[in-house]
């Protein structure tokens, strides 16, 4: 796939502008997930997802192929999607328990049965949780979706936010150390 | 040992936890209390469903983007294309100014060797070489220094500094060739940079603070303004030099 991708953004870069549309259908569902995961906003985070294509297209002369197309389309849409953080209005949506149910947006908490005072809880802390991600910093909120989340490690989250590996780990760190502080009194009482 | 921290044990739960942390948590009831708890709340965090994308996402997204986009080839001749007719009329402009001194400096040495005994100094060409360089860098320098302070949204606010930046990429080409032409890496490496600012400021159709803020970023514009500012030193000395040995050079 590598190979490929290569051989794909050679052929964009030589003229072909269709060419560039196998590297959108192959890697936009990719960008929309940890798009959606950063932002919480699913509008929001296909207007990212043409952001980000548009963007690496722009700059395709500046990808050198050291790593995969699929990476570097990926650290383009996290920053992305960390400039839309930045803006006003954008409203992360953070779940709580193992299942959440997307149609009508209810909260399970895992093994406990659902009398209409814990399901009024449990909605006390997704919304907490929603405001406490909210609280964090476009670098610490990126960096534990892409720790927590995306499972990526801590060389990987410097890369894609180009800061230090350290910093990396630090915000990841705030980042949790904020959401635990938050939380752990709501948990206390579910 | 200590007892773990909040820092442990998030390395603990992400498994980029020491040996000596993990063999800690098995023998410290404190401690593994502790991270259970701190466990229990981390896995709380669940994302929200990510609904699925299926290929006709992909098919969506290309058609919505497939009419912004310019192909290459295209974009490149035609950015090919000015920058070739401003090589032309600048190399013209230079063969032309080359002749005149040349035909200038037969008549003025006829003129000159009937009344004085002085040669041409060959440190002069080498002055004026030096000094039209720091003008440049001169220049590049406070082009740069705009760029780094430049904060408007409205691309109008953004005229004058990528006028500035047109008029200097095609003399910085110049430089960039001769330096590289006369062995010189480390200004013909610092004004390579430096021309991929200046072309992405030049061209850019719409300059915003954001594109601004990318330059900055992406191309490390601190960077290249201390490169600079290192070889207009290096060009200060140089021309102080030459000055200082002109006396010497008179016959």
């Amino acid at each position: 796939m590598q190979e490929s991708d290569h051989s794909i953004v050679q052929a964009v870069l030589a003229g072909n502008k269709d060419a560039y549309g196998a590297l959108v259908r192959a890697h936009s569902a990719t960008v929309f997930r940890v798009a959606l995961r950063i932002i919480g906003d699913e509008a929001d985070a296909e207007d990212v997802v043409q952001e980000a294509f548009l963007r690496g297209y722009q700059r395709l002369e500046s990808y050198q192929g050291r790593s995969t197309f699929g990476t570097w389309i990926y650290r383009i849409a996290v920053n992305c999607a960390l400039n839309r953080v930045g803006q006003a209005g954008i409203k992360a949506e953070f779940r709580h328990g193992e299942e959440s149910d997307p149609q009508d947006k209810t909260v399970q908490l895992a093994a406990r049965e659902a009398d209409p005072e814990r399901v009024l809880l449990s909605g006390e802390i997704s919304a907490a949780q929603g405001l406490a991600m909210q609280r964090l910093t476009p670098t610490e909120k990126s960096a534990f979706v892409l720790r927590h989340l995306e499972d990526r490690s801590m060389s990987e989250i410097a890369e894609i936010l180009e800061i230090a590996p350290n910093a990396a780990k630090q915000a990841v760190f705030r980042a949790v150390q904020k959401l635990r502080r938050e939380l752990t009194p709501l948990r206390g009482n579910a | 040992m200590n007892h773990l921290g909040d820092e442990e044990m998030v390395e603990l739960y992400y498994g980029e936890g020491t040996s000596a942390h993990e063999a800690h948590l098995k023998a410290c009831r404190q401690c593994s209390a502790q991270y259970a708890e701190f466990k229990r709340s981390l896995d709380a965090i669940a994302p929200i469903s990510v609904p699925q994308r299926n290929a006709e996402y992909g098919d969506r997204v290309w058609t919505n983007l497939r009419s912004q986009l310019i192909p290459y080839q295209k974009r490149t001749a035609g950015w090919r294309s000015w920058a070739n007719w401003k090589t032309v009329a600048v190399a013209a402009c230079c063969a032309i100014a080359l002749a005149a001194v040349f035909l200038g400096g037969r008549y003025w040495e006829r003129f000159a060797t009937k009344t004085t005994a002085v040669a041409v100094n060959p440190q002069a060409a080498q002055r004026v070489v030096v000094v039209v360089l720091t003008d440049h860098l001169d220049r590049s320098e406070r082009m740069l220094v705009q760029l780094e302070h430049a904060a408007s949204n409205d691309p109008r606010d953004n005229t004058e500094l990528q006028a500035e930046a047109r008029d200097l990429l095609a003399s910085n080409r110049l430089y960039r060739v001769t330096a590289s032409n006369a062995g010189d890496p480390q200004m013909a490496g610092a004004l390579d940079h430096l021309e991929g600012v200046l072309a992405e400021v030049a061209n850019d159709p719409n300059l915003s603070a954001a594109d601004i803020e990318r330059v900055r970023k992406d191309m490390n514009t601190k960077g290249i303004l201390f490169e600079i500012r290192v070889l207009r030193a290096r060009g200060s000395d140089q021309e102080s030099e030459s000055r200082t040995a002109k006396g010497a050079t008179i016959l």
